[in-house]
């Protein structure tokens, strides 16, 4: 092989991935790019999964329950001393907002792929980050500053009053919907802090509860920052992460369609504001909601890898993982990143082993078939193939489809598109809900907030008479031609080996690897 | 054509006239319907008489059966509803966040069994009808998979 320029040498020699499914499949890509050795961890439940599979090196952490495999901090740091790591990324979830890991991975002579353990431990605090950005100048949610004391009799007292209702309860420590509670009326607050708080303590070991008014209708943009160690800041524009079920985000695009350029702006600045009160040098996000008027105001920031991170990469053409390794090891944010000018418009989806049409319940199983699409502006990031088994221990993110094009309408009617030649099997998923939205006239004209789910989606539209009526035609092909292959067999099937018996998940993965092997010849 | 009865949840139902279906991957169950103008990428998958059809994302259950297979099922469920044992199942995987009865104890239909926390909401769980609890094989903190057996009423 000829090369003309000899590579740039790569940040590090060997990292390990502490995560699992799409996330880590998507860091170790990252890493075979910028020429690093990669070495995954695995619970029990995960031997035979993708991430494990694709790593250079794969070590074992424990069994299936994530508390014991990957939240173990000492069995991850363990294994990346084992397999001679030098840097740990640690993805989303799990342990990547972890003050004490982030610390013991620096006490074992690692670097951790994120921020100071201080800057995770005060924004885990959401209650002193309102304070401290407030105190910066930028606009938070109207409420408490200070832990809520439940008063006599229903529990409000004066301050709470004064905030008024309805309100939300949050947690202090919380995150990713945990640990919060609308309240409509004084008289539903006892038992929203009975239960917030048993929510808060069971989910994060701390129940300190604080309330603020509710901002309704009102839109969730973020403001994607990288940061390096010289005091460079890149801002990269926004997301729109208004679909949402259990304040969890669904579906995210860039730009947001409610974000006009004097929006963007004071969004930018006060996000500067917001990263001026905390030390990284990362990737992060600042939260904002959006209020029908175009005010913002502070939700909260994170200083890692968001799971949307990938539409923010399609508008500004960077690989935010890559950088994140890169500024962890010293290297500087170059030009080119810092005056980013995002381009085009990027939506994801992201397809979850959950039931749309019973209140998004995570469901159990086996993927059996599975096709992603492909083409122009066709992104797919997954943590499963053909196969898998989904282990019930972790999120049931199946994969993300991302699409970009040079306008929301083209891109949009790309996703149509991709969304037509997705096919998952075995499981329900949410692609039935994904296909009404982009359909639906609200989400296709860009106005839409945070309750589309719930108010226009409810439980979904009931099961139509020609739906029905094409599942019993393919149903009945199905069978006939069953049959007819059977008649027509000569002679009786020989008996095969167990583990080649359909059914077994083994036939199916083999004959996706052939399929593959074939492809890639 | 044939004398195969077609149902969808439970409710007959007529296989769509005028479509047509032709196998894109017979070997895993795509296959693509069409009335000569529109046309749709579906997923079939199952045997014998169960089956259950993905379309537009969604997944749809087909009974597909002979009267002779429908006899025999619909007897089978008599026998069922008629007082034999039921066991209770996880329908969900999650963690058991209570038991709120005792071996031997006599519920009515409806009554809450056990609670069943999974993905931060708490699903109860109800008996399908009156009778006695028994074959309690879980407790409070301990996780299930979907399918497991919970407990039995006879």
């Amino acid at each position: 092989l000829r090369k003309d320029v000899a590579d740039p040498p790569p940040p590090f020699r060997r990292l390990l991935v502490a995560n699992r499914g799409e996330i880590a499949v998507r860091v170790m890509r990252a890493c075979r790019e910028l020429g690093i050795e990669t070495v995954a961890v695995y619970s029990d439940a995960d031997v035979d999964a993708l991430h494990t599979r694709l790593a250079d090196r794969a070590e074992r952490i424990g069994p299936a329950p994530a508390a014991e495999s990957y939240l173990n901090s000492e069995a991850v740091i363990a294994a990346a001393r084992r397999a001679g790591a030098e840097a740990i990324h640690p993805g989303y979830g799990f342990l990547s907002e972890n003050a004490a890991f982030a610390r013991a991975v620096e006490e074992a002579g690692l670097v951790f792929v994120g921020p100071p353990p201080e800057t995770l431990a005060s924004l885990g605090d959401k209650l002193a980050a309102r304070r401290a950005v407030a105190a910066a100048g930028v606009p938070i949610v109207p409420g408490l500053l200070v832990p809520l004391v439940a008063g006599a009799g229903d529990g409000v007292t004066a301050e709470v009053a004064a905030v008024g209702f309805p309100g939300l309860v949050k947690a202090a420590a919380g995150g990713g919907g945990r640990g919060m509670r609308r309240v409509d009326r004084p008289d539903q607050l006892a038992a929203a802090l009975e239960g917030a708080g048993r929510e808060a303590l069971a989910a994060f070991g701390d129940g300190t509860l604080y309330f603020e008014r509710l901002i309704a209708p009102a839109r969730h943009v973020e403001v994607q920052l990288l940061g390096d160690r010289h005091g460079n800041l890149a801002v990269l524009g926004e997301r729109e992460c208004s679909v949402q079920r259990r304040h969890q985000k669904l579906v995210e695009e860039a730009p947001s369609p409610a974000v006009t350029a004097s929006i963007r702006e004071s969004l930018a600045a006060d996000a500067r504001r917001v990263a001026g009160t905390v030390a990284f040098h990362n990737a992060a996000t600042v939260e904002f909601l959006l209020d029908a008027d175009g005010n913002h105001y502070f939700l909260e920031m994170n200083t890692r890898l968001q799971v949307e991170h990938g539409v923010t990469e399609l508008v500004t053409g960077l690989d935010l993982v890559a950088w994140q390794i890169r500024v962890a090891a010293g290297e500087r944010l170059t030009e080119s990143v810092l005056a980013n000018e995002p381009r085009g418009h990027a939506i994801e989806v992201r397809i979850y082993a959950e039931d749309p049409h019973h209140d998004f319940a995570p469901v159990a199983g086996s993927v059996t078939a599975w096709r992603m699409p492909a083409g122009p502006g066709v992104r797919v990031d997954a943590g499963v193939g053909a196969g898998t088994p989904l282990a019930v221990e972790y999120d049931p993110l199946l994969a993300k489809l991302l699409v970009h094009a040079d306008g929301r309408t083209a891109a949009l009617a790309r996703l149509r598109r991709a969304l037509d030649e997705t096919i998952v099997g075995g499981v329900q998923t949410d692609l039935s809900f994904l296909r009404w939205l982009v359909d639906e006239p609200g989400f296709v004209a860009g106005a839409y907030d945070t309750g589309l789910v719930a108010e226009r989606w409810a439980g979904g539209p009931e099961l139509g008479a020609d739906e029905r009526s094409l599942a019993a035609l393919a149903a009945l092909e199905a069978r006939l031609s069953a049959e007819a292959e059977r008649a027509s067999a000569v002679e009786p099937a020989p008996t095969r080996p167990a583990h080649t018996q359909p059914g077994s998940g083994w036939a199916a993965r083999g004959r996706a690897e052939a399929v593959n092997h074939r492809r890639s010849r | 054509m044939s004398d195969l009865e077609l149902a969808v949840d439970g409710a007959p139902v007529v296989a769509a006239t005028g479509w047509t279906l032709s196998w894109i991957e017979r070997s895993d169950g795509i296959a693509r319907v069409t009335d000569g103008s529109r046309s749709e990428v579906c997923l079939v998958e199952g045997a014998g008489s169960d089956w259950v059809v993905t379309l537009r994302g969604r997944r749809i259950p087909v009974t597909v059966r002979s009267w002779r297979e429908r006899v025999l099922a619909d007897a089978e469920s008599a026998a069922r509803q008629a007082g034999g044992p039921v066991e209770i199942r996880a329908a969900l995987p999650g963690l058991v966040v209570g038991v709120a009865v005792e071996d031997g104890a006599e519920v009515g239909e409806g009554a809450v069994l056990l609670t069943i926390e999974a993905m931060k909401m708490q699903n109860e769980v109800r008996a399908p009808r009156a009778g006695r609890v028994s074959s309690i094989s879980v407790a409070a903190g301990q996780t299930v998979v979907a399918g497991a057996s919970l407990l039995r009423i006879e």
